[in-house]
């Protein structure tokens, strides 16, 4: 089922929650709401699911504007963060429940639910009550539940932000196995940047209740369109230095007290000729900053923390006031207070203007 | 266990006992002196089953009715008290707890305000209002049971006390339907409930310690009630009498007061309380327990 959304908003009162958002969602393709808690990625999936009524602005599924359905009449199944399960019965009547509602016959539900609690592994647990459930068993309920009556669209509410963390990483990837097999259009809210970037064909960043960019995964971790999306996806998170953008001769050039860096010719290419010369904020990936002896890479800096991450080791460096870390392959021999050079992969380098957070280079998508 | 945690909840144990002990004093007196013919304090004079008459005869003579019929009228009227409060309850403030309605806040503090209305105010107009219900063909008077719903009928004061205790319980139902969360209902939406499904097969199920506990106070309300079953019925002698006013029966002015027969049917009304407390404290108590283990 293809999903448009058109010009939505929402606001609760005075407060806008979702702000004239745009987007459309291909059939059987996995979307990520991505962004930090009141962004509006969840009042967006309310008004999906049919919860919520918006404010104004439409959405479709397929040709069809559903603004008016109730949530009954949408086919969607849907996961809650907290599972929502029902405690009071037992895990076949949860799983059962809307095949009970739409008055399905006892045979025919008994083999469909007996179907999806076999394919999530809950087959034996039937006859248990939601309080007798591991949190891990408790989430395979809600999916079972959500799969049951053969939804044609599948929402998640951040479903796994209330596991341990082996257990997330395995649904993890048990979810996006699942929605590729079954091929159903998902959407899937979340805040943990990773969960993102791993399932979703295409993300959608919000924050403030303004879509910030929609694109692939790829897309987002190398080509982001604003200071915001740069730092929420990727962790360890970009570094970003305040610099001056200069032209000399036929090169343009990257200008701060302690380094001069000659942009390659790829990326100068997109700088947007409005913005030079002024200061803008580079911005690049630890792991595209590389630690070399003093004196011999683009500038030198001091080391103020080295935090071992096992198969690498985060090196954070002092530039004046700003923190500049790098990824280097463990173990880094160095001490804190120590001064190493730092060369940057140049092609690397993204920039953005410090009063909008817009990329200043042309987009290369 | 450390000396001195010992020594806490010894502490905690004294400050307890001593309110309770007077408590347990009265009880205990109580008991003696349903058992005895007369008391000098807490010491029985004359052990005796005589204040226990009632139970099987009438103790004022046979113009005076039986204690049985009085005990079967009080739970009748306890019963249906009960059971139209929780039903009116449970279903005001399931909307007041869920749903965004003009006046939902004007509504909520008007019950609050009636929560605090000195119901003795009212018993006047009450008064003229069951009269006149009385007058409606069966609803008023011809209910087998309950006798109707107008003046000196069971329902009639059963209709009364139901609202005076409206207030309460609604405000009591509405404190657990809050405690319900959002997502289990918007799930029930989404898997094709309707409001009032919901109402009954998610929610209600949910709430049964709030509905335990609304029920055992009403029950008590109506079980301990005077003032509004003796001004809505013809009093103590009447068809419609309950407990409380049979009760009134031992004290009069001509006679003296047979305070030891007074201590034994006040023993006698206190049983069902007893029991009732008994079967529903572990649901009474489960309201204070917290969640149980994914309870959501």
């Amino acid at each position: 089922m293809q999903i448009t959304i058109e010009n939505l908003c929402k606001f609760f009162g005075k407060v806008k929650a979702v702000d004239n958002l745009n987007l459309d969602i291909a059939d059987k393709e996995f979307v990520a709401f991505l962004g930090p808690s009141g962004c509006g990625k969840t009042t967006t999936l309310l008004m999906i699911a049919g919860i919520y009524k918006p404010t104004s602005g439409y959405i479709r599924f397929g040709d069809r504007v559903v603004n008016h359905l109730l949530p009954k009449e949408r086919n969607i199944g849907m996961v809650f963060q907290s599972y929502a399960l029902y405690p009071h019965m037992t895990v076949f009547d949860n799983i059962a429940y809307p095949l009970t509602l739409k008055k399905v016959n006892r045979k025919e539900k008994k083999q469909r639910v007996q179907r999806v609690a076999d394919m999530m592994g809950i087959g034996e647990l039937l006859d248990r009550k939601p309080g007798e459930l591991s949190g891990g068993q408790q989430q395979r309920v809600a999916v079972a539940r959500a799969l049951v009556k053969e939804p044609a669209i599948l929402l998640f509410d951040e479903p796994l932000s209330n596991l341990d963390a082996k257990l997330r990483l395995r649904m993890r990837g048990e979810i996006k196995r699942l929605q590729e097999d079954l091929s159903v259009t998902s959407i899937y809210v979340t805040h943990d940047q990773v969960e993102a970037m791993t399932m979703a064909n295409r993300i959608a960043v919000m924050n403030h209740g303004i879509l910030q960019t929609y694109g692939t995964p790829n897309q987002l971790y190398e080509y982001p369109d604003t200071l915001f999306v740069a730092g929420f996806i990727g962790s360890p998170p970009m570094n970003f230095l305040k610099i001056d953008l200069e032209q000399e001769g036929d090169g343009l050039y990257l200008v701060r007290r302690e380094l001069k860096i000659r942009l390659p010719e790829e990326i100068a290419a997109q700088v947007k000729p409005s913005v030079v010369p002024s200061q803008v904020i580079m911005g690049i990936r630890p792991e595209d900053v590389h630690i070399v002896p003093a004196n011999e890479g683009d500038f030198d800096a001091e080391i103020y923390v080295v935090e071992p991450l096992g198969r690498e080791d985060l090196v954070s460096f002092r530039l004046g006031e700003e923190e500049f870390r790098a990824l280097t392959p463990a173990p880094f021999k160095g001490g804190v207070g120590t001064i190493m050079g730092l060369n940057l992969t140049k092609e690397k380098i993204r920039l953005f203007d410090p009063d909008t957070g817009n990329s200043v280079l042309k987009s290369n998508k | 266990m450390s000396i001195r945690r010992m020594w806490r909840a010894g502490l905690a144990y004294i400050v307890l006992l001593i309110p309770t002990l007077f408590l347990l004093l009265g009880y205990a007196w109580l008991v003696i002196a349903s058992f005895s013919s007369r008391t000098e304090g807490l010491k029985p004079v004359g052990w005796t089953l005589n204040n226990w008459r009632f139970l099987w005869e009438s103790p004022f003579g046979s113009g005076y009715s039986n204690i049985w019929p009085v005990t079967m009228n009080t739970l009748v009227m306890s019963l249906v008290m009960t059971a139209i409060v929780v039903a009116v309850a449970s279903l005001a403030a399931y909307p007041l707890s869920r749903m965004k309605f003009a006046g939902r806040k004007g509504f909520l503090s008007l019950t609050l305000v009636l929560h605090a209305f000195p119901s003795v105010t009212l018993l006047i107009p009450i008064y003229f209002v069951l009269l006149w219900i009385q007058r409606i063909p069966v609803i008023g008077h011809e209910i087998p049971l309950i006798g109707g719903f107008g003046y000196n009928t069971l329902g009639g004061v059963a209709l009364v006390m139901v609202a005076f205790q409206l207030p309460f319980g609604i405000w009591v139902m509405k404190g657990f339907f809050d405690n319900i969360s959002w997502d289990m209902e918007r799930s029930a939406m989404i898997d094709g409930a309707s409001r009032l499904k919901i109402w009954w097969q998610i929610l209600m199920p949910n709430i049964k310690p709030g509905i335990a506990a609304l029920s055992i106070f009403s029950f008590l309300t109506a079980w301990n009630a005077y003032i509004i079953p003796v001004t809505f019925t013809i009093g103590r002698t009447g068809q419609s009498s309950v407990l409380s006013l049979y009760l009134q029966n031992f004290i009069s002015e001509s006679v003296m007061t047979e305070w030891n027969a007074v201590a034994a049917v006040g023993l006698f009304q206190l049983i069902p309380v007893l029991l009732f407390f008994l079967f529903t404290q572990e649901s009474l108590l489960s309201i204070y327990g917290g969640g149980k283990k994914g309870g959501v």
